[in-house]
């Protein structure tokens, strides 16, 4: 008798035991009050150390020199003091380009595809991911207006009846650019600004003096009546399975850009999916890249973003990275064995020649890396490993753009023209770039909730521990 | 003499005495129209059992789609009015066309539907309102009109189900 209650003891502290640590990792079953999470959340905005603003001062220099100023001395002088010159007219600014749209895939990938699919785990990072598609598409923008050199002339791009009948070429694939960029960018701003309203309302509830008046404005008069949230709920349903297909028009426009040409290395039909998972392979790297620093460095963030977010997202980016080396050796594969001369010569100039590291740098960190340590649950939950891994992810990314576009371009079909392409001013302008977008998001993060605290309320009500039999398990209930 | 309506907002801590607020109202001759439910976290209809909530965010997505390629066919058009000739490819090429229109439609209705957010919400508004702040917090608040001369009954009842507070609801700056 006795022996069996010990027995039924010993099993309910198991129960229990197990019951406390699936509140521990996660997030979802481990609720606090409203009104306690909206403190925490407004605790992270408010929360402001020197650490900060000598970040923010060193960045905002290298934004002023790096960007503007170069920018402005390129627009004085011309194109010249950029490295682009023949054979390679197209350099680090298209690298760029290719390089911060990718970075905004990742946004759309996690708040819509993962929306769509009632991925739970989501909810804490939608907004921080978000963040990344606005401001990333911005460096974007930034990168072709650098490229076009006289920018002032942008105003070309637009259909309007000029009284000198100049009108756009739809032929150009740099056109289809600019719809789709444009399209991506005011979606993916409207797509932040819809969620964000009943946190703006949350944060106009909980401030005062100047920040009272710019959330009043923000929030639109927004109270969360059942018409309000009926209207929101259909629009984010509507833009998550909208923006989907945006999102993979824009990559792969992007990458028509390069494939439409007759040239060796770029003319392939598998140009666009391929610039897709690309994408998003640096897009997953770069937001947990921002997970782990926002986890790191702002307060209340650890109970919000937590080591089975890094799990979640790691298993994403193995996957992703899986998806690249089958899109790139499938490429390779076609254009080795196609047996064109020029493209031979290429694809041993890739390999072979004075930059051939950066082939073998990108398959090692693009492929190896990703492979060798995010098989392991232990190391993709661990906020430093996989930051590491995101961070390789992005230079491997960079570099393939960079293999793809000037690299690329050296070899064609005119030897007499080969010549090597060293970059100018494109790299205080490249710096600049990444520092404003760091810039903008670390302001952005003082500004706005940066977690969307009703959607992660929302997936609490949802969550609950239950027992079937001697098991206990985590069920969600589908509220929407 | 007509009987004055006050409006009243009862805020409760949780969803499940809300629901039943809702359904006590009605059974003290409340109809939907003269109630809402104001919270912080989106709840459904079902949950409250409440009728559907009438929303023109779709149709209005749908109305932007089509004016959205009706200029994307204005674009690929205007070709004819400024004539390019590319490389051999017809004055008005399929394939980019494809693309145009794609774009287009897609803009077109993604405009429309925040733009249907404001119209359908009303918003911006800044004119003052009924709210309390707690509804951020979590509090569910019903809000609902009910005539003057009942209002002890309708507090009473509010309270008896758990409504941590029932007040007359003033239209506030938020």
């Amino acid at each position: 008798m006795t022996a069996t209650a010990q027995h039924m003891d010993h099993s309910h502290n198991e129960t229990m035991s197990h019951e406390e640590h699936l509140r521990e990792q996660h997030l979802m079953l481990d609720p606090k009050p409203r009104g306690e999470m909206n403190a925490m959340a407004m605790e992270a905005m408010h929360h402001t150390t020197w650490k900060f603003w000598v970040a923010v001062i060193i960045l905002g220099a290298i934004v002023l020199v790096g960007l503007f100023w170069s920018w402005g001395y390129m627009i004085v002088e011309g194109l010249g003091v950029a490295g682009v010159n023949r054979p390679v007219y197209w350099g680090m600014f298209l690298v760029n380009t290719v390089f911060w749209i990718g970075i905004s895939h990742a946004g759309t990938f996690i708040s819509a595809i993962l929306r769509v699919f009632k991925a739970e785990f989501r909810r804490p990072f939608t907004r921080a991911a978000e963040l990344m598609t606005t401001f990333g598409l911005i460096q974007a923008g930034f990168s072709i207006f650098m490229h076009m050199g006289r920018v002032w002339l942008s105003y070309w791009m637009v259909p309007y009846p000029s009284q000198r009948q100049l009108w756009p070429n739809f032929h150009s694939p740099l056109m289809w650019d600019l719809l789709a960029i444009t399209t991506y960018l005011l979606a993916s701003t409207m797509y932040l600004f819809l969620p964000l309203i009943p946190d703006l309302a949350m944060a106009r509830d909980r401030s005062t003096g100047w920040r009272k008046n710019v959330y009043k404005v923000l929030a639109l008069g927004f109270r969360g009546t059942e018409g309000e949230w009926t209207h929101l709920r259909n629009a984010m349903n509507i833009f998550a399975f909208a923006i989907i297909p945006v999102m993979f028009s824009v990559h792969t426009i992007v990458s028509w850009d390069f494939a439409a040409a007759t040239r060796p290395g770029w003319n392939s039909t598998i140009f666009g999916p391929y610039f897709v998972v690309g994408a998003l392979h640096s897009g997953m790297g770069a937001v947990i890249m921002v997970l782990a620093i926002v986890r790191a460095t702002m307060k209340n963030m650890k109970y919000f973003i937590r080591p089975e977010h890094f799990d979640a997202i790691g298993k994403l980016m193995l996957i992703i990275s899986m998806t690249w080396a089958y899109f790139f050796f499938n490429d390779y594969m076609v254009q080795w064995y196609g047996g064109d001369k020029w493209t031979h010569e290429l694809l041993h100039f890739h390999e072979a020649g004075p930059l051939g590291w950066m082939w073998f740098a990108m398959l090692i960190v693009n492929v190896a890396v990703p492979w060798a340590v995010l098989w392991n649950k232990k190391w993709r939950s661990n906020p430093w490993v996989v930051f590491v891994v995101g961070l390789l992810i992005n230079f491997g990314m960079y570099l393939e753009r960079y293999i793809i576009v000037p690299i690329s371009l050296t070899i064609n079909r005119q030897p007499f023209t080969w010549n090597m392409y060293k970059p100018g001013i494109e790299i205080p302008l490249s710096i600049g770039t990444l520092a404003f977008f760091i810039l903008l998001y670390m302001i952005a993060s003082k500004l706005i909730p940066l977690i969307p605290v009703w959607e992660v309320e929302e997936g609490q009500m949802a969550h609950k521990i239950s027992k079937f039999g001697r098991e206990t398990v985590v069920t969600v209930s589908e509220l929407e | 003499m007509v009987a004055e309506n006050v409006s009243l907002l009862a805020v409760f801590p949780d969803l499940e005495p809300a629901a039943d607020a809702i359904d006590k109202l009605r059974g003290m001759g409340l109809s939907d129209e003269q109630m809402n439910i104001i919270s912080g976290v989106p709840v459904t209809e079902a949950m409250l059992g409440r009728p559907n909530q009438w929303t023109n965010v779709p149709r209005l997505a749908l109305g932007g789609a089509i004016g959205g390629f009706l200029i994307g066919i204005f674009l690929i058009l205007t070709p004819l009015i400024y004539f390019v000739p590319v490389g051999g490819q017809p004055v008005i090429p399929g394939p980019p066309s494809v693309v145009v229109l794609f774009e287009m439609t897609m803009l077109g209705m993604l405009i429309s539907t925040f733009v249907g957010v404001f119209l359908d919400s009303g918003f911006p508004s800044y004119r003052p309102m009924e709210y309390v702040p707690e509804i951020s917090d979590g509090k569910f608040a019903v809000f609902f009109y009910c005539p003057e001369e009942a209002q002890d009954k309708f507090t009473k009842a509010m309270t008896a189900l758990g409504a941590e507070k029932v007040e007359v609801a003033e239209a506030k700056q938020l």
